[in-house]
């Protein structure tokens, strides 16, 4: 196994961090996994080539407008599909009927303007691949690394050290008593679903330009699903470990047993991990009583 | 009748075996599966092979299908009603999901990508709508029986139910084998009615569409679930016409239910005769008072 290998990993990985991110965050809230992850970044990575990208503008500003538009859209989401439902108090199953239906919904809408074809990112850089000693790497896994942990590093240090990080790990513990300790617990939510777009938004732009852009290319969210669960559904550090193992162990994978049966082993990984230790690499703070 | 509605009837009730399945996992005892589908792939798949390879007759493949995915239902379902609820659903979209693409993949079998042809057209309407009807039936007998009323008391509270006596983990069993009999039955229908089978029907999409039908039309329902499967499966076909726009309908349709009325068209209203003597009493009522007034 080369050093090749594992660098390629790494970048793939980086990519599913981020989708396990946006996912892990609003799973720490709501206390249930939000599907319709997946079509917000699709529709996201949309808007920004619509938009953007197809004008011949760079990457800067297609990443600004797609992080901009998965916060729109998640903002949006909030609104019709979780704020009814948590105010009636159903039981926590309606987000998961919900956030399926908003994703239907989403995939329809860029369905009915793009159609199902195929599009591709324009190439953002003059020189495709960069080379260090021995090892190639594609501009574009290097960059993208970049970014995904950057801004990664800024939403830990949100989470850990600002005021309104600290809110949101107070909803996430407990909304009941975070709200009577007089945080706007709406408000944190709005700002869980904005945050987990803006990563969307992103993950949605790198998908595409590392495969391509279509209409269904959120079910890629299943990676996400998968690296969360690996390190630990709802811990954020955990997700971003997963997924980085993830993208590894698939990299390995593909090379070794190509890439139908890759598909089938990562599943089968996962299975191993919720029946070995269903509380992930991390372990989880989420309660264990049915 | 005609060639287009007969069609859509057929599926449609292929559809609600499939989905009196659901209502008996999900409605009756509250577990998610994401997997579902591709029970019903194994269905469809395995007596599709079966007919074609060994030519034996299609009711004894059917059977044999049907028992060799219950099979691998004990399989899957040892540990998954072991788990907490959230994780049963990622498990079984895991299995469903592992499951495609080995449908995929061992091409020699199954025809890989390109799907399994030749299978015999066997299934009319007739025999589709019977089917539905004994499925239904099946799981309206479930709910009433002691199984079922336990299922309900350990999906209110699972400590509770364990509390009182119920064996928590057979019950769960129960459940989720008669309903992937049920799904696989349905893919054996679905194989013989269309002829053909590819694996990009059976991902978790196609089982959360079934979860969303059950809670359209009333979670604690079977009428309901009956009504919403009935519903959100002609829905796609009648707007075919305006093809783009149909999902998007679709998912409005949904999200409009889910916000306003929770509980789904029906809640949890069924289809007995003290329930229609209530309801005709509560309507005479009203339109006495209306008249006094």
């Amino acid at each position: 196994m080369s050093l090749q290998v594992i660098i390629n990993g790494i970048a793939t990985g980086s990519i599913y961090a981020l989708i396990a991110t946006g996912f892990a965050l609003i799973f720490n809230i709501l206390k249930f996994s939000n599907f319709s992850h997946g079509a917000t970044m699709t529709a996201a990575a949309f808007v920004a080539y619509f938009l953007v990208s197809s004008k011949g503008m760079g990457l800067v500003p297609t990443l600004a407008v797609a992080g901009l538009a998965g916060a729109l859209i998640a903002l949006f989401g909030e609104f019709v599909g979780f704020r009814r439902i948590l105010k009636n108090h159903s039981a926590p199953t309606y987000f998961f009927v919900s956030s399926i239906t908003l994703g239907t919904l989403y995939e329809g809408l860029v369905t009915i303007k793009a159609g199902s074809n195929f599009f591709n990112f324009p190439s953002f850089f003059a020189e495709p691949t960069v080379g260090v000693g021995s090892l190639v790497i594609s501009t574009s896994d290097l960059v993208m690394f970049a970014i995904s942990a950057v801004a990664l590093l800024v939403l830990a240090f949100i989470i850990q050290k600002t005021r309104i990080g600290r809110a949101l790990r107070a909803v996430s513990f407990d909304r009941d008593t975070a709200q009577l300790m007089g945080i706007d617990s709406t408000r944190i939510i709005q700002v869980a679903f904005v945050v987990s777009g803006i990563l969307a938004g992103f993950a949605g732009v790198f998908l595409g330009i590392k495969y391509t852009l279509y209409p269904t290319l959120g079910s890629l969210v299943v990676k996400g699903f998968i690296a969360s669960v690996i390190g630990g559904l709802g811990s954020l550090t955990g997700a971003v470990v997963g997924a980085l193992l993830l993208g590894i162990l698939e990299t390995i994978l593909l090379a070794v047993l190509g890439s139908g049966y890759s598909t089938i082993a990562v599943f089968g990984v996962m299975l191993v991990f919720l029946l070995i230790r269903p509380q992930g690499i991390a372990g989880s703070n989420v309660q264990e009583k049915a | 009748m005609n060639a287009l509605i007969s069609n859509v009837l057929t599926q449609v009730c292929i559809t609600l075996i499939a989905v009196a399945g659901i209502y008996v996992l999900t409605g009756l005892t509250g577990m998610f599966s994401l997997g579902q589908a591709a029970f019903m792939a194994i269905g469809a798949y395995a007596s599709g092979i079966l007919v074609i390879r060994t030519h034996i007759p299609f009711f004894l493949a059917a059977l044999i299908a049907v028992v060799m995915a219950t099979g691998i239902g004990y399989l899957i379902g040892y540990p998954v009603v072991r788990l907490r609820r959230d994780y049963i659903s990622l498990v079984t979209l895991g299995f469903g999901e592992a499951i495609a693409a080995l449908l995929n993949r061992m091409t020699t079998l199954t025809g890989g990508a390109s799907g399994l042809t030749g299978i015999p057209r066997k299934v009319t309407l007739t025999m589709a709508l019977v089917s539905a009807i004994i499925a239904i039936a099946l799981a309206a007998f479930f709910k009433t029986s002691k199984y079922g009323r336990q299922c309900i008391a350990l999906k209110g509270d699972e400590l509770a139910a364990k509390a009182m006596g119920i064996h928590v983990t057979r019950i769960k069993m129960v459940a989720f084998l008669l309903s992937v009999a049920l799904t696989s039955y349905s893919g054996v229908l679905y194989a013989f009615y269309m002829s053909y089978v590819d694996p990009t029907g059976f991902g978790w999409k196609k089982s959360a569409d079934w979860v969303i039908m059950v809670f359209f039309g009333g979670v604690n329902s079977l009428t309901g679930s009956t009504l919403g499967a009935f519903i959100l499966s002609a829905l796609p076909q009648v707007l075919r016409s305006m093809q783009n726009y149909r999902y998007v309908i679709y998912a409005i349709l949904v999200l409009i239910i889910l916000n306003f009325k929770p509980s789904g068209l029906l809640g949890e209203w069924e289809l007995t005769p003290r329930h229609i003597r209530e309801t005709v009493a509560r309507v005479r009522n009203k339109f006495g008072a209306k008249k006094e007034g």
